[in-house]
């Protein structure tokens, strides 16, 4: 694979991950930080495409499973997030209901299909921008972290709503399911290497 | 465009490699940085990637920062967090007590998976920087900066403080229905300390860390 010139690979220097130190990739290790070096993020492919599969098989229970419980005078509620976000909408709570349908809901899907589609479209060779595809990346890499907030708010309403006898509200195994989504996306996005997009401009001059 | 560029430092692609060069993490360019003013940024003119933003006093600031958010940090796991009161009955939710409820009720990998992005990772961010910013603040070298360097970078992706300030006000509207919720101190607390923590954070450069450490070990 020929780099595209006056990118660090094609002199066969390798850009530290840890410390952004540029040094020659036969050292093996960073002489700064002493970190790996690597051209390239190791099998960053096929590593982001098992995490992207995994994420999403762990989103199937994630939805159908209740994330939490309420037991009200012994009557028990299970809820899932979706259950979750119509039930604020018809409380008329609107913003609050985008909020947790943006966490929950299309912050991980769209990360799931934008790391596919960066994946795809550089397995493929894909002529779409390179700017376009770089901002798309950082995108997923930004916005990860945000869907933590529905497993947040379960902890938050289970620790406080603790009412015995009255009011009871236990997590789901959905929490679990989803907080799993959350780490495995964010490992996704940091095993893709976005140089890849760009090394396409080497291929093409070939 | 224009004005984006002036306040921008724009490195330039060069065709020879100088001493410490350094290249795009996300595009592989090679960029030359010239000396930066502090403030100025120097961005990727291929790809726009900001390369490094060294701010004015950075190293400084971000340890006033840091110090600071870590007595929030304490207070915000003192004092109660949320309390709240229906039909007569008060309950009161403090940081470590509601994780530790999750785990006698058997619920563990909840609770490491909620106290660690909100606590733990943060305090443990904390103490490292502290171990780095006091030593190469004076220029000194210490056995544990190249490491404790490493550490912090590969926790840095996993703190979730301001997720968490969200998380409370969704939950905030979610319980406002059922019962009277009250903001307890250390709630006030814990978003000083986010504030405080993101101000450490942005001021703390991840290039300028990596080259001041260098410089501490020569």
């Amino acid at each position: 694979m020929a780099f595209p010139a006056g990118t660090a690979a094609a002199r066969g220097l390798a850009c530290c991950h840890v410390c952004f130190k540029v040094a020659p990739e036969a050292l093996h290790h960073c002489p700064r930080c002493r970190a790996a070096l690597h051209l390239r993020k190791p099998d960053s492919l096929q590593r982001t495409i098992a995490l992207v599969v995994t994420a999403a098989l762990l989103y199937i229970p994630a939805n159908v499973l209740p994330i939490m419980t309420t037991e009200q005078l012994g009557d028990a509620t299970d809820s899932t997030i979706i259950g979750g976000v119509i039930l604020l909408a018809h409380h008329g709570d609107y913003p609050i209901a985008a909020v947790i349908f943006i966490a929950s809901v299309l912050v991980p899907m769209s990360k799931l299909f934008a790391l596919s589609w960066l994946c795809w479209s550089v397995a493929r060779s894909h002529s779409a921008s390179h700017h376009e595809r770089t901002r798309l990346y950082r995108a997923t890499e930004l916005v990860g972290k945000w869907s933590m907030t529905d497993v947040f708010v379960v902890a938050i309403l289970v620790a406080l709503i603790h009412l015995q006898g009255l009011m009871l509200i236990t997590p789901g195994a959905a929490a679990l399911a989803f907080g799993g989504v959350v780490i495995v996306t964010i490992l996704a996005a940091e095993s893709f290497d976005p140089r890849l997009i760009w090394d396409q401009l080497g291929e093409a001059h070939d | 465009m224009i004005a984006r560029r002036s306040e921008r430092l724009l490195g330039n692609g060069l065709s020879s490699v100088s001493e410490d060069p350094t290249a795009c993490i996300e595009c592989d360019l090679i960029v030359e940085i010239g000396e930066l003013k502090p403030g100025q940024r120097a961005a990727c003119p291929r790809c726009d990637h900001v390369l490094t933003a060294p701010a004015i006093d950075g190293l400084t600031r971000s340890l006033a920062f840091a110090l600071a958010a870590c007595v929030l940090l304490v207070l915000a796991n003192t004092f109660p967090f949320l309390s709240l009161e229906a039909k007569g009955l008060e309950q009161v939710m403090t940081l470590p007590r509601s994780a530790f409820e999750l785990y006698r009720d058997g619920y563990t990998t909840l609770a490491v998976l909620v106290l660690g992005p909100i606590v733990g990772i943060p305090a443990l961010m904390l103490g490292t920087m502290m171990a780095l910013l006091v030593p190469v603040r004076r220029g000194q070298h210490a056995p544990w900066l190249v490491p404790a360097g490493r550490f912090f970078f590969l926790l840095s992706p996993w703190s979730m403080v301001e997720v968490f300030v969200i998380g409370v006000l969704v939950s905030l509207v979610k319980i406002g229905a059922m019962a009277s919720v009250i903001l307890g101190i250390s709630f006030w607390a814990y978003v000083g300390f986010a504030v405080c923590f993101t101000a450490s954070l942005s001021n703390f450069d991840r290039l300028e860390m990596w080259r001041a450490i260098e410089a501490c070990r020569a």
